[in-house]
Order: structure tokens, then C-alpha cells, then sequence
């Protein structure tokens, strides 16, 4: 591993001074920055630590609630306010990762990881998404990657994301007022290739969440029974009669889903057409959990 | 005392070794008929286990020596490679660094490069270097700037049996006429199933340290055969093997895999000696994985024949292994030849050469997948013939080793079979069948065969002093199976003691006599007569002395429970009554382990029933239960007995269904070469284990044990995939399980 500065700003003026110098990297509990960091994965010369901000509180807000992003993933898996309002947010938190992980890993730094491709992680391969030419999971082995075509196949990872964008939460950043969650996101394109919105020295320091759905629910498939990536995960919440429903680990980005037609636009690749058995039995799952 | 040179054979994972020991005469007793004497056969708990839990157990990646040097292998990214520049010069002039080796240095000591410039796969070792710290060593690394030119590679089974490449000369092993059996068959079934690379991931990784004074080499290391390791490093290095010492005190796991120094111990000996400074080597958990060996993959062939009522009346198998870079073939069709009866027998294996690590044994190494397979094609006979599958497997029952027509020592395969029929509830399985639910279940078994016997050489010193606390010093490491723990029981009973009082010296080529390699499942097999024979010795000589001290005859005279007892009652002194008086004299006593009789084959057996439930919409597939009943001899502590098999289950678990090494067919290099992707289970997937023992001491071994370290992990995963099997009412012909192959089973 390159060294790195560590710094721990106790301003969010601070931090996102720090976040501008070079190529700092922000941490929340430093699961998945210090495992990119080892392999050489955007790399970055200073880490800016996010904890000393005060943004670890889950506070009633509005209607519904405000989640620091640096709340720990556990923390939120245990609230009670969460587990009473939003039964689907709590499942994820306590379904991601493992028990460790998740006593480390952060709010924001769940929604804000990279993709887990294993293509994308590899240390001696510059894919596509990491700047280089070749999507190797196309040519290669995808069978667990996204159901969606594109010029990088990999599949939004972050639990907590399906619920937040079934549930309307907005997010706030050091830069941006309160803004829908699908912006947090977006599909890497040939000049940028990231999959967030957020802009130099930009961090997302709360979670805004509306009034509680009348009903929520997260179904979720793993490969082992603790510690292991949602192969595909998919929330529903309902709200004033209104279903939403939206997905991970099918598509570069959190999705919603159509209830009438939850598969539409995710035809499969070579590798992946099991996943959309899959993803058509865990949404049936999530619609009879509300 | 009277020793002799005797020539013995011993089977070593499938290997038949001869080889000559010194033993001598034993005049130890037998232990009495019926149960095991106490504390033989007694629940205990660990010896190292505080140890362990607390930190203060001192693992090699734990050893801090003065002047230190860390060092690191610098590795070839591609899946064949031409080395065209490397800048030695660069990585020297790194502040810290102290050593550079790169293949120009020509480092092949014992007359093998451990450094390559023709990389022929992904993970070989290149370049290395030694440096104050883990930064400079970082630095050193980068400064090596390597460039290679790439060449093609080869990575698939099927690409390289197709370039006909083999690492060893294929084998067909044939005994009476397959095709004349098969042909007789009244049903046959024809399967054909993909193993997975299962890899070690041992939880510590490959490690050394090693360190020079003058010409004496002392190593560190994480290994499962220090002597092997010993004599490796002496021949390495050019020096008299006394002048290696080699230390294992503890290790966190093996599983086959440590068996050998490896470029780690090469490595740190040899930087270690060119700059007269300790050298730490601890291998990456992506190296680990690149690098250190793994279950071999296998593609199996298998058509089985039948007679109506089930007689096997012809098997016909063949095994393509992909073998990587070579190595020791594992016997992946011995089981095809040796579990059940059938006097037809074809297997043909054929090693292919790719451009991958080279696999090393794991586990039970070939025969944990042969189970696999053979037991796959065996149910689904039963099916065919409408056979309940295990009263298949008991009309198919082989009373003796058919290849070599020798009788076994012992075998109560049959009661493993009833025993485990009701613990599982096996007649009532078919209730547990689907009535078309999300959850599916089914009930499924498979039968165990492993060797086991042990044998010479092995020896023990038992040694007690005055504060009448034993001390036993044993050959061998303690591979994390609990052998130390063992063997401190065995001495115990012969001395009266309680074992938390009995410490064992063992982890130190310096300490004691040879002892066996830790694998094979032979460690205690081996060690226990010899340990036994050395503390019958300090009790004869105890026993003298306790008689002159009070009066009363020795034979008149035992040892339980810390005292010196008289058989009629009237006697309870403490032991230190009589140790108390030796001032700093010791009484001593030596074992050796005698060969086993010659003309019989010496084997383990055992079946397990696994109950699984399969979720049909996420495709998880979760053992809830498996009942597992061996026949490996007399059991010493129940408790270690106990955690090998939860533990066998548990590996043979994620080879069913989680475990795969995926290698890339585009660039030939693994893309899940670490925890987060390669996915060993966890605490959570362990299932309910019911785990009993047949018991029943080897009437023809001394002591009547057997070796207990593999058996578990052999039929795990053919029980596994026999109950997914009858649960889904459709067969998967490649494991893992995974939640992609069951619902594309499902039709997804």
C-alpha cells in the first residue's frame, strides 16, 4: 500500500478544503476505501476522515427523519425510529456486510462504495471503469454482474440505497441542498467515469428521509449467509397507495423498477440471465412482505 | 531394551511409502477390552485453547527478532510472461532496503531457481526483496519497475486436455472387464461433474522467519512437517541437518497445504544469509491465493452398471485434473475403486499442464471430490432402480481393499450406516420432500473411505521431576487438530494425572526424535503408542520407586488422580510423595511407534446425512443438518474428535456451495483471490452436527487409533448433493451450488 496522509477535519469547510487538495479520498469507517487503497484502486495521497464532523446523529426532521452520514451502519440497523418508520431501511443495514463491517461502515460511505466487480478490483487490470479500454467482465467471466447493457457492467453494491430510493429520501451534501437520491448517482460515461455526482471536495453529510411509508420491505439474495454482497436486493415501499419499487446489484445504478413491469429494460447478459429469475422472485417477495 | 530396523509400509494420502525405523522392543500393555480407560475417551478441553483465545499463543507472523528485515516477493501479473527488465539497481538504491534478488542472481538453492524470468503463471515469483520496514520494502518493490512481454497461456481443462499436455503420464486402472459388466447391467447411468478449485485460505498464511548465527539456520515456520521442512533446508543451503533447527509452535491451519518451505522459507533463509540479519516473509492473502497451492479442479466421467438388485456390476470412470504447473497427481478415482464392491473397475486420470499455480494436497486431496462424484452416480442408480440409496450402498458393501485383495483391520461401515439412518430420521425422508413451496428440502448421504493407519517412525520422551508434573516431548507439530492435547491424555492415564498437568513439548526439531509429517490423517495414529510406551516406562520406574518408599509390592500399586494408590485402599500418598524425593533427578522414558502388521489394509470409514433446504427464489441453499457417524478406532478425546468433524463438515460445506476459484478466461489470472470474493463459509452456515463415532478400537494398531483429521470432510459434499438432489428433483452436475446454478437448475 502507498502511504497516505491522514487527516481529520472538525469543519465540514475543513474537509472539503482537505477533499480538494490533490487526491484526497473522504472516509467513513474505511471498509471499502482502505481495501481500494491496498490494491492500488484510485489511489489518493491523504484521506480525509469525515467522523470528527459531528454527522453521527439520526434526528427527527421534518416528517421523517435526518441520518448523518457518518452514523455507522449498525447504529442505524439498531434505531428504534428507523426499525418503527422504515422497516426496509432497517432490514438492509442489517443485512449488509457482515457484523464487523458493519459496526465500522458509515451511512454515507455504504451508498458512496465502489463496485464490487471483481474486474474493477483487481490490482493489475485497468478496466474500463478505472480508465481504461476494456470492460473485461464482457469478455470475460460476468456471472455476477448486471442484467443491463452498457460499457461497464458492473452493479451498484449499496444496500441501503434500494430502500432510500423506494422511499424518496433526499440526501444533502457539503455543496448541494437537499436533493432526490437517484442524483447521487449516475451512469459512468466515456469522459467520466464514475458512478457519483459529487463534484471536488462535495461529501454527503445527511440522509433525508419523508414521512414513514405506510409499509416497506427489502428482499435480498446473498451467496453465504453473513458477509456477502447482495447478488441483487429490492425494496418496496408504499405510500399514500402508491408503490415503489427499486433494485441493486442488477444495474450500474440503484433502479426503480416498474410494478408492472419490474424486468423491463433488464434483458441480461450472456452470463446473467438467472438474475433476472431472480429479481423477478425477490420482488414478488418485497411486494408480499408490505 | 533392544531396538531394531525394521522396513515398513505406510499409505500416505494414497502414496504407498516403505520405509525403515528404528523401533524398539515395547512391553506396554494393551489397553483393556471394553471402554477406554479414563481419561482416554473424556471430553477435554484444549491444552492450548487459553492460550490461543487470549493472544499469548506465539504464531510464526508473531516472531519479532532484533534487527528484523521484512521481505516480500515481487510477482508476475500475467498468466505467462517473459521477463525483459527488471531495475535491480533501482530497488538497492532504496533507502532501507537491504537486499535485492532478482533471477539474474541465480538464487536456486537445493538447485531449483525460486525466481523465474519465463513467469508461466499468474502469482510465480520474479523478484524479491528485504528491507528495514514495510516502507521501504513497498519502495523496493515499486522501484523493480519489471517489464514482461506477454505470451499466450492456458487456462481451461478442456483447452489444455485438448492440447493433449500433461503433467504426468495419464493412468487407467482397470480390474476385471468394465464392458462386459456394463453390458450385463440391468440399469446404468452415465454423469458427468465439473469440482471446483477449492483453495486452503488458511486463516494464517504461508510464513517464515528465519536466522543465521555462524552456520546454523534456524526457521520459523508455519508448517505441517518440520523435519520435512528440515531436511529441505539442509539440502537447500548444503549444511548437516543438526545444523537446521526448525520451530512451529503454533499454526492457523494447513489443510495439506503447508507441507513444504515454499518460496517463503527458501526466501527468508536465503535473505536472511546474505544479509546477516533475521528476515520475516508473510505471504499476502491475494498470494495466498495465487500462490500457495489449492484443491485440485476435476472433471469427472463417471457410467455406473447394476444388476436389478442393485450389485454393481461395472464402473467405468475417468478424471481430467487440472493440474497447473504439476505436481503430485491427488487420487481423485480411488474411491471409485475402493468404496463399494465391483470386480469391474475402470479409471482413467489425466493430469493437464496450465498456466496456473500448482495445486497441493487439501484435505483428503483427490478423494474428497472423487466422493463427490462417485456418490452423485451412485444415487442416482438408486433412482434408476428404484433402490432406497442406502440399502444401495449396503448391498454394494466391499468387505476388503479390491485393488489389493488384503483384508482391513477393521471396518464397521455398516453400523456407521444404521446408526446415521436414525439419527437423521433417514426413513421418514421422503416426508421432508416438497409439497411445491418456495422451500424445498431433501435428505441425502454418502459414505466415507480414508487411510489413517499411521506408523513408524515416531518418538516420545515422557520425563517427570520432582514437582510430579509429567513432561512429554514429541516429534511432531500440532497442525491446530488438537494432537498435543492427545497425546497429553494418552500419557496421562499411564500416569495418574490429570491432563492439565501434563505439558507437551512439541513444534521443535530439537526437541525429540523424528514424528510424522501432520497429514494423512497419521499424526496420532502415529504418535499415540509411541507416547503411550513413553509414559508406561516413567510409570514402571514410578511404580519401583513408589514400592521401595512404602513398602507394598509394585504390582500392589497404581497411579490415579495425582496419587499413588494401593489396590486394596490402604494407601493414598500424592504423587510428590515419591518425585518429591528426586531432588533434580529425573525419571525417564522413551517410545518409538512399531510398524503396522504388514498384509492388511488399514482404512477409515463413516457416513454422513445431510438435510438441506433450498429457497427456489433466491436460490440459497442451506445445510440445516448433517448427522455424521465415523469408524476411525478408538476415539482419545471426544471434544477434539468432535471439532474435527464440525470443522471437515463445515470446509466440505463451502466446497458444496460457496467455494470456487474463478479464473479469468480472457487475461488467465484469478479474479477472486481473497476473502471478499472467495467465499469460505461462516459461523452462520454451520448447520446443526450430530456427530457420534463407531468407536470400536483397530484390533490390529497399537493403542486402536486411527486418524480422524480428513474423514469428516470426504462424503460432506456428495451428502449435499444428494439431498439437493431430492429436494429439487433435478441434479447439478457442478459444484458449488451456488444460488446461480440452482435457479438456472430451476430454469431461471
Amino acid at each position: 500500500m502507498r502511504a497516505f496522509a491522514y487527516i481529520r477535519p472538525a469543519s465540514a469547510d475543513e474537509a472539503s478544503a482537505a477533499l480538494r487538495t490533490g487526491s484526497a479520498r473522504p472516509m467513513g469507517g474505511g471498509t471499502d476505501l482502505l481495501t481500494q487503497l491496498d490494491r492500488g484502486i484510485r489511489p489518493a495521497d491523504s484521506v480525509v476522515d469525515l467522523r470528527g464532523l459531528g454527522l453521527d446523529d439520526i434526528a427527527p426532521h421534518e416528517d421523517g427523519l435526518a441520518i448523518g452520514a457518518t452514523v455507522r451502519v449498525a447504529d442505524l440497523a439498531r434505531d428504534a425510529a428507523v426499525a418503527g418508520g422504515y422497516a426496509a431501511l432497517a432490514s438492509a443495514a442489517s443485512a449488509a456486510a457482515s457484523p464487523q463491517l458493519r459496526e465500522m461502515g458509515t451511512v454515507g460511505g455504504n451508498l458512496c462504495q465502489q463496485p464490487r466487480c471483481w474486474y474493477f478490483r483487481h490490482p493489475d487490470l485497468q478496466c474500463w471503469l478505472r480508465g481504461g479500454d476494456t470492460c473485461y467482465a464482457q469478455i470475460g467471466d460476468h456471472r455476477k454482474h448486471g442484467l443491463e447493457p452498457g460499457d461497464c457492467i458492473s452493479v451498484a453494491p449499496s444496500d441501503l440505497s434500494a430502500p432510500l430510493l423506494a422511499m424518496g429520501a433526499r440526501i444533502e451534501t457539503s455543496e448541494r441542498a437537499a436533493f432526490p437520491i437517484a442524483e447521487l448517482y449516475r451512469r459512468p460515461s466515456e469522459d467520466d467515469r464514475t458512478t457519483l455526482t459529487l463534484g471536488p471536495g462535495e461529501f454527503v453529510t445527511r440522509v433525508l428521509l419523508p414521512a414513514p411509508p405506510e409499509s416497506s420491505a427489502y428482499a435480498r439474495a446473498g451467496e453465504r449467509h453473513a458477509w456477502s454482497f447482495a447478488l441483487a436486493g429490492v425494496a418496496a415501499a408504499r405510500s399514500g397507495g402508491v408503490v415503489s419499487l427499486a433494485a441493486i446489484g442488477v444495474s450500474n445504478i440503484p433502479r426503480l423498477l416498474d410494478p408492472e413491469d419490474p424486468l423491463a429494460g433488464l434483458p441480461g447478459l450472456e452470463m446473467t440471465g438467472w438474475k433476472r429469475r431472480l429479481l423477478a422472485g425477490l420482488v414478488d417477495d418485497a411486494l408480499n412482505a408490505l | 531394551m533392544s531396538p531394531r530396523l525394521v522396513k515398513s509400509e505406510a499409505v500416505v494420502e494414497g502414496r504407498t511409502e516403505e520405509r525403515w525405523s528404528l523401533v524398539e522392543d515395547d512391553h506396554t500393555p494393551e489397553y483393556p477390552d471394553g471402554p477406554s480407560p479414563a481419561p482416554i475417551g473424556v471430553a477435554a478441553q484444549r491444552l492450548t485453547a487459553h492460550a490461543r483465545l487470549t493472544g499469548s499463543a506465539r504464531y510464526t507472523s508473531d516472531i519479532q527478532l532484533p534487527g528484523m528485515l521484512q521481505a516480500a516477493i515481487l510477482r508476475s501479473p500475467f498468466a505467462n510472461a517473459r521477463l525483459t527488465a527488471i531495475d535491480a539497481a533501482a530497488a538497492r538504491a532504496v533507502p532501507g532496503v537491504r537486499a535485492v534478488l532478482t533471477p539474474a542472481d541465480g538464487f536456486a538453492p537445493g538447485g531449483s531457481a525460486v525466481l523465474t524470468d519465463a513467469p508461466a503463471y499468474a502469482g510465480a515469483p520474479v523478484a524479491a526483496v528485504a528491507a528495514d520496514d514495510r516502507d521501504a520494502l513497498a519502495a523496493g518493490l515499486a522501484a523493480l519497475a519489471p517489464e514482461y512481454e506477454e505470451l499466450p497461456f492456458v487456462a481451461g481443462i478442456d483447452e489444455a486436455l485438448g492440447r493433449q499436455d500433461f503433467t504426468a503420464d495419464p493412468s487407467e486402472y482397470e480390474r476385471g472387464d468394465p464392458d462386459a459388466g456394463m453390458r450385463e447391467a440391468a440399469a446404468s447411468v452415465s454423469l458427468e461433474l465439473r469440482a471446483p478449485a477449492q483453495m486452503h485460505n488458511c486463516m494464517e498464511s504461508h510464513c517464515a522467519v528465519a536466522a543465521w548465527q555462524g552456520d546454523e539456520l534456524t526457521t520459523w515456520i508455519s508448517t505441517q512437517g518440520m523435519f520435512a521442512i528440515q531436511a529441505e533446508l539442509a539440502d537447500a543451503f548444503d549444511l548437516d541437518l543438526e545444523r537446521v533447527r526448525v520451530i512451529c509452535e503454533y499454526m492457523g491451519g494447513g489443510f495439506g497445504s503447508k507441507d513444504q518451505a515454499g518460496a517463503e522459507g527458501l526466501l527468508a533463509a536465503g535473505l536472511a544469509r546474505i544479509t546477516s540479519r533475521p528476515v520475516s516473509v508473510v505471504l499476502s492473502r491475494r498470494e495466498e491465493n495465487l500462490d500457495a497451492g489449492y484443491r485440485a479442479p476435476a472433471q469427472f466421467t463417471l457410467e455406473v452398471g447394476a444388476a436389478a438388485d442393485g450389485t454393481l456390476t461395472a464402473i467405468d470412470a475417468s478424471a481430467v485434473i487440472g493440474m497447473g504447473r504439476g505436481g503430485w497427481t491427488p487420487p481423485a478415482l480411488e474411491p471409485v475403486k475402493s468404496v463399494y464392491r465391483c470386480a469391474n473397475v475402470r479409471a482413467a486420470v489425466l493430469p493437464v499442464r496450465q498456466n496456473i499455480g500448482s495445486p497441493r494436497a487439501f484435505r483428503a486431496p483427490g478423494v474428497m471430490e472423487g466422493v463427490w462424484a462417485l456418490e452423485n452416480a451412485i444415487d442416482e442408480l438408486a433412482a434408476a432402480l428404484d433402490i432406497d440409496p442406502l440399502e444401495l450402498r449396503r448391498r454394494n458393501h466391499a468387505d476388503g481393499d479390491q485393488a489389493t485383495g488384503r483384508p482391513y483391520s477393521s471396518k464397521n461401515l455398516l453400523a456407521c450406516y444404521d446408526r446415521a439412518a436414525e439419527l437423521a430420521g433417514w426413513a421418514d425422508r421422503d416426508s421432508l420432500k416438497a409439497d411445491g413451496g418456495r422451500i424445498r428440502r431433501g435428505m441425502g448421504c454418502a459414505s466415507q473411505i480414508w487411510w489413517g493407519g499411521g506408523g513408524p517412525p515416531a518418538y516420545a520422551e515422557a520425563r517427570i521431576g520432582k514437582d510430579g508434573r509429567p513432561v512429554l516431548s514429541v516429534g511432531m507439530q500440532d497442525l491446530g487438530t488438537g494432537t498435543i492435547t492427545a497425546c497429553a491424555i494418552i500419557a496421562a492415564e499411564r500416569l495418574g494425572v490429570p491432563v492439565e498437568d501434563v505439558r507437551v513439548h512439541a513444534g521443535d526439531t530439537r526437541l525429540a526424535g523424528h514424528g510424522p509429517f501432520s497429514g494423512g490423517s497419521m499424526t496420532l495414529a502415529s504418535m499415540a503408542p509411541a507416547v503411550r510406551a513413553a509414559a508406561h516406562e516413567v510409570r514402571e520406574q514410578l511404580l519401583a520407586l513408589a514400592s521401595d518408599r512404602f513398602e507394598i509390592a509394585a504390582g500392589d500399586l497404581t497411579l490415579e488422580e495425582g496419587e499413588i494408590r494401593s489396590v486394596d485402599g490402604t494407601l493414598r500418598e500424592p504423587l510428590t510423595e515419591v518425585t518429591g524425593k528426586l531432588a533434580n533427578a529425573w525419571i525417564r522414558g522413551g517410545g518409538s511407534r512399531g510398524p503396522n502388521p504388514s498384509g492388511i489394509a488399514v482404512n477409515t470409514f463413516g457416513c454422513q446425512i445431510a438435510q438441506v433446504a433450498v429457497d427456489t427464489v433466491t436460490g440459497m441453499v442451506t445445510v440445516e443438518r448433517v448427522v455424521a457417524v465415523h469408524d476411525v478406532g478408538r476415539i482419545v478425546n471426544p471434544m477434539g474428535a468432535r471439532s474435527q468433524v464440525m470443522g471437515g463438515i463445515l470446509q466440505g460445506i463451502g466446497f458444496a456451495l460457496t467455494e470456487e476459484r474463478v479464473v479469468d478466461p480472457t487475461t488467465g489470472t484469478s479474479v477472486n483471490p481473497g476473502l471478499e470474493d472467495y467465499k469460505v463459509p461462516t459461523i452462520a452456515d454451520l448447520p446443526e452436527v450430530v456427530c457420534e463415532f463407531v468407536n470400536v478400537p483397530d484390533p490390529r494398531l497399537p493403542t486402536g487409533v486411527r486418524g480422524l483429521g480428513e474423514p469428516p470432510i470426504v462424503p460432506t459434499a456428495g451428502a449435499i448433493g444428494n439431498a439437493l438432489a431430492q429436494a429439487l428433483g433435478v441434479r447439478l452436475h457442478e459444484a458449488p451450488y451456488t444460488p446461480r446454478r440452482v435457479l438456472e437448475a430451476l430454469g431461471g
